[in-house]
């Protein structure tokens, strides 16, 4: 396997582009690459310049909030350029991502069938009923969402997505793109040294590209994933398997499952919470609380609470949430975890909040080191919410 | 033969549009996907000039050292003033139609059809 910062490991079940589909793909990351260099500090400096002075003189003081923020940016030229190049961006790499999925349907679909063995399980339930809030709106505008199936046995949602997350995040969480996955098990490995999970539940996993890293870290482990679209578990099963990666798959609602209590050493996510809903998301850490055994650990990996970035930085990064089909993404960032979690039964004292360096170190040098829309991964930094469940 | 099943093309949700008249963004995301399929055909141009030279058909240095003579000067320099033609026609189009004199209101010419030319 190739091992570039340019371009994606070419698994066995990744779709194969032809020549132009792939210069199209590499366009629009190039593109976004522009957008992150060239284009996005605009932004700060329209505001610095010609936004914020006009408040002030309107005002009397400046913004508070991010909110005030919005009001007034929205009016700048600079930045309406920005926002409509953005969602242009991420417009055109959905289609890109496409065109060889369509091409190859078929041949997709039969290969995911018949893929090398690693041992892991795939577990369909078709009367799953698919969330309110993936079907109110396409998530990050994938169109069809991670659910929707066109052709019997459908793995194309997982197989644009896996193309797709490369492009969005520039490469920037590796040729795998198990960076959320593998930073996060760097984490626990420093910080927990002695726990060594038997069996470990990644919730949310779409096509599994987190998980894959848990497999890994931890060979011995029983290792489970879960989530609501079956697209996504086919191609995540088949995905695992020809990379190696023992990986039990399930279809379940992570708000509410079919495992028994104290199931697991360690329950991970990977930017699952700003995707589900303000009740979801109360269910899924109660449900986390159910399936840890006495003294098990979870860890959601998530991009920064808003409490922690200056109001401007905030409001660049809430980009997504009016303009990216990612309804919950400003309120998931608001969130109180110390209360969320001790609701769900967690003692307080144990929940925590840190920034993880990313594992990836290739694209250090590279990254805008900012927390901003459109520029996922860029940050160089993860934050994890977490707790221990007490021992009883 | 059955039909080849179509992915959703649209995601479900309402666009933004960011400038007063959408018609801006719709205009910058048209520009942005020709200039994405300009860059296709440069990536596939540049696949053509590296295979010629692996298969030692030209050398890349060859293209670069290319001077063309008076008939491709001249072919050249004609294709481009056609190219330029089309591209511009509305604008060519609108000064044509000052120019001529016989050119009316359009709303005389439904007047003229609609009023004066009855049927027989």
């Amino acid at each position: 396997m190739q091992t570039s910062e340019l371009e994606q490991n070419r698994h066995a079940i990744l779709p194969q582009p032809n020549h132009d589909e792939l210069a199209r793909q590499q366009f629009v990351r190039s593109f976004k690459e522009h957008l992150v260099a060239e284009v996005h500090p605009g932004n700060r400096l329209a505001y610095e310049h010609r936004v914020k002075p006009a408040f002030v003189k309107q005002h009397g003081r400046e913004p508070d909030d991010r909110f005030e923020i919005r009001d007034v940016m929205t009016r700048d030229p600079h930045y309406r350029m920005f926002s409509a190049l953005l969602r242009t961006s991420q417009e055109m790499m959905w289609s890109a991502s496409q065109h060889p999925v369509q091409r190859e349907l078929q041949a997709l679909v039969e290969k995911a069938k018949s893929t090398p063995g690693a041992g892991g399980r795939l577990k369909l339930d078709p009367t799953l009923e698919i969330p309110r809030y993936h079907r109110a709106v396409d998530i990050h505008c994938q169109p069809g969402g991670y659910h929707t199936e066109v052709t019997a046995d459908d793995v194309a949602p997982g197989a644009i997505y896996d193309r797709a997350v490369f492009i969005y995040a520039m490469g920037q969480m590796g040729p795998d793109n198990a960076d959320m996955g593998g930073s996060t098990l760097a984490w626990i490995k420093a910080n927990y040294p002695n726990l060594n999970p038997e069996r470990i539940l990644d919730m949310g996993c779409a096509v599994g590209h987190s998980t894959v890293p848990y497999a890994q870290g931890w060979p011995d482990a029983e290792v489970h994933a879960i989530d609501v679209a079956a697209p996504m578990l086919r191609y995540a099963h088949a995905r695992a398997e020809t990379l190696g990666a023992k990986i039990h798959f399930s279809q379940q609602n992570a708000e509410q499952t079919d495992f028994a209590d104290g199931s697991f050493d360690l329950i991970v996510s990977h930017i699952l919470l700003h995707e589900t809903s303000e009740k979801a998301i109360r269910r899924i850490i109660a449900e986390c609380h159910r399936l840890l055994r006495p003294g098990g650990l979870m860890v959601h990996a998530e991009t920064p609470p808003y409490k922690s970035l200056e109001a401007f930085d905030a409001f660049m990064l809430d980009w997504d949430t009016r303009n990216n089909n990612e309804p919950y993404w400003g309120r998931a960032h608001d969130i109180d975890y110390v209360e969320l979690s001790s609701r769900a039964g967690f003692d307080p004292q144990q929940v925590f909040e840190v920034m993880a360096p990313s594992a990836y170190q290739i694209a250090q040098a590279r990254r805008s080191k900012v927390f901003q829309g459109g520029d996922f991964g860029g940050g160089g930094l993860w934050f994890l919410y977490g707790a221990e469940k007490q021992e009883s | 033969m059955s039909e080849q099943p179509q992915l959703k093309r649209k995601a479900k949700g309402e666009r933004p549009y960011f400038f007063e008249d959408a018609a801006v963004d719709k205009l910058l995301a048209m520009l942005m996907g020709l200039a994405g399929e300009v860059s296709v055909l440069r990536d596939r141009l540049d696949t053509v000039e590296r295979l010629a030279e692996q298969n030692k058909l030209f050398t890349r240095a060859e293209i670069e050292n290319y001077q063309p003579d008076e008939v491709a000067l001249q072919e050249r320099a004609a294709r481009r003033a056609l190219y330029l033609g089309e591209i511009t026609r509305i604008i060519q189009a609108e000064l044509e139609g000052m120019q001529d004199a016989g050119e009316v209101p359009y709303s005389q010419a439904v007047d003229l059809v609609t009023t004066e030319e009855q049927p027989v």
